[in-house]
């Protein structure tokens, strides 16, 4: 018999299911190394504690070390050691057309495999000017921070999104830029893009944009390109134009972009 | 085992990255490009229903590089439009017969990201095909893959590499369609001929019915004003029993007879009027463009 067998079920013993908050749903993430590291998404991570269920049912506490929601990546230690780890393999030579699997817990189904192929790699409308593994494989929400593997098992990206009917992954090689370096300057805000620019939805507590004199409401006139370009320009402080209220005049604050305390 | 996947997929990525250097984005609608073929040189197709404007159609190149396109002509019946561009690719190769079963690939092209690919199945394959636009496939290929925005007018390859068709999301609801090589020849020369794809048009509406008799027939219910069918004669009721000597029961058999005469041509209808079958000479008109 042919098949994804073996490869699949490599995969599926580094594939955990990861629970944050009480009310979050249901993610997927992926064992790092064998002494408890798991990455997982930003958006699946948001809370400081989660549990993370392994393979065989093992259910353990996990702390959040890193979390970097430009890239949608977060990382994840539970106490464990001989875990079995996923072999990372290389985003920059991932090409259109070629064979890729995705396991994770869609709809809360453990272990659950899609296949299919890498249709592009390129920047995506809207989510900043970065570049993502588009693949032509079926995926449902507790995906997301699952891996999507190559012919030979080898995790090329994390599936984070579903838009238009393709998987939506983070290469795996900005995750290890992210485990090297840590996460990439932000704001610490949600934002939802609006017609004259981005709205803030929240302002998370002790990001960067809580010292600001920013409000939830506020609008950016600013694209989502143009705003990362800016954070990422080595400045410690950011000026940033913003309006509020209907109000045509454009203000101004200051943003502290100092590197972030991260738990360790 | 792990092997063999990894040879499939070196060999999928390769197949994706030469087709792709056949492949164009078409930039001739709002929001979403489409993809379109270098089928020859100087010519691109692609499919009808992508193309939403007749000037600023710009295409984007194998190499990057954006380039102006001019609509030669296009065929909604097929869904081909076909575009001058000053470019080529290289040379297609023809697939034989595909079956039901045989792995394709539908790869497309954006400005952003460059070659795309899907993978599926060929799900079913017949003989000739009326589409529900008018136009006839010289096959019916139906694929079992994703079209997303932006896949159709993309290749259709078998794993060789060899060109099956271009991809149609508009064809069928249920599946996309790849529009066969055979097909795509025919309608660009004609179009590179005459800049449209002529129809036969009697302008007549047809519903089959049964005479007493059990006999098949189409009545007729409604003339198109000044159309062949009202200039021969034809009138409300009349029941269209054969054209051009074949008998009729459905409106695809007018068609196919159409489509094996000229524009021009005199042909004989028989028509039963009051009881009575009567011959009436029709000239065959061109079906009306315009949408």
């Amino acid at each position: 018999m042919r098949g994804f067998g073996s490869v699949a079920e490599r995969l599926r013993r580094a594939t955990v299911q990861v629970v944050s908050g009480a009310q979050r749903g249901l993610g997927s993430g992926i064992v790092w190394d064998s002494g408890g590291l798991v990455l997982t998404n930003a958006h699946v991570a948001r809370h400081r504690e989660a549990q993370v269920q392994l393979w065989d049912g093992l259910r353990l506490p996990a702390r959040l070390v890193s979390i970097d929601p430009r890239r949608d990546i977060a990382a994840l230690r539970v106490a464990a050691a001989d875990l079995e780890p996923a072999s990372p393999g290389d985003s920059s030579v991932v090409k259109p057309g070629e064979l890729v699997i995705a396991v994770g817990s869609p709809l809360g189904f453990a272990g659950a495999l899609s296949t299919g192929v890498v249709h592009s790699v390129g920047p995506v409308p809207g989510m900043g000017g970065q570049r993502w593994i588009r693949a032509n494989v079926r995926l449902a929400p507790g995906n997301s921070g699952g891996p999507l593997a190559d012919a030979d098992g080898r995790v090329i990206g994390i599936n984070t999104a579903v838009m238009g009917g393709l998987g939506i992954a983070v290469p795996v090689n900005d995750a290890l830029a992210f485990l090297r370096r840590g996460p990439l300057p932000s704001l610490g805000v949600t934002l939802r893009p609006v017609s004259h620019g981005l709205m803030i939805l929240e302002i998370e507590a002790g990001g960067a944009a809580d010292g600001a004199s920013l409000r939830p409401g506020d609008v950016l006139p600013v694209s989502v390109e143009a705003l990362h370009q800016a954070l990422d320009s080595g400045r410690e402080t950011l000026r940033l134009p913003f309006l509020r209220g209907g109000n045509r005049r454009v203000r101004q604050t200051v943003v502290r972009l100092e590197a972030r305390a991260v738990a360790a | 085992m792990a092997h063999e996947l990894a040879a499939l997929s070196a060999e999928l990525s390769s197949v994706t990255a030469r087709a792709g250097q056949s492949v164009v984005a078409v930039h001739a609608r709002p929001r979403f490009s489409s993809s379109g073929v270098l089928w020859a040189p100087g010519v691109v197709v692609t499919a009808e229903h992508t193309v939403r404007r007749e000037e600023d159609i710009t295409v984007t190149l194998p190499d990057g590089s954006a380039a102006a396109a001019s609509l030669a002509g296009s065929d909604a019946g097929t869904d081909i439009a076909v575009l001058k561009v000053e470019s080529k690719g290289p040379a297609l190769v023809i697939s034989g017969e595909p079956s039901p079963g045989d792995l394709a690939l539908t790869v497309g092209r954006s400005q952003d990201s460059g070659v795309n690919a899907t993978m599926g199945i060929v799900s079913a394959v017949s003989g000739s095909w009326r589409t529900w636009r008018g136009g006839r496939l010289d096959r019916y290929i139906r694929l079992d893959l994703t079209l997303y925005p932006g896949s159709s007018g993309g290749l259709v390859v078998n794993t060789e590499g060899e060109v099956i068709g271009i991809a149609t999301s508009a064809l069928s609801r249920i599946a996309g369609l790849a529009i066969p090589a055979a097909t795509i020849q025919r309608v660009l020369d004609e179009i590179l001929s005459s800049g449209h794809v002529a129809r036969g048009y009697l302008g007549l509406g047809l519903q089959p019915v049964e005479l007493p008799n059990h006999q098949k027939g189409l009545i007729v219910l409604s003339v198109g004003e000044n159309g062949p069918a009202a200039k021969a004669g034809f009138l409300l009721g009349d029941i269209l029993v054969s054209l051009d000597g074949s008998g009729v029961s459905d409106t695809d058999d007018i068609q196919r007879i159409l489509e094996a005469r000229a524009i021009g041509q005199s042909v004989e209808a028989v028509a039963v009027r009051g009881g009575e079958p009567r011959k009436i000479a029709v000239t065959i008109g061109e079906r009306p463009r315009g949408n």
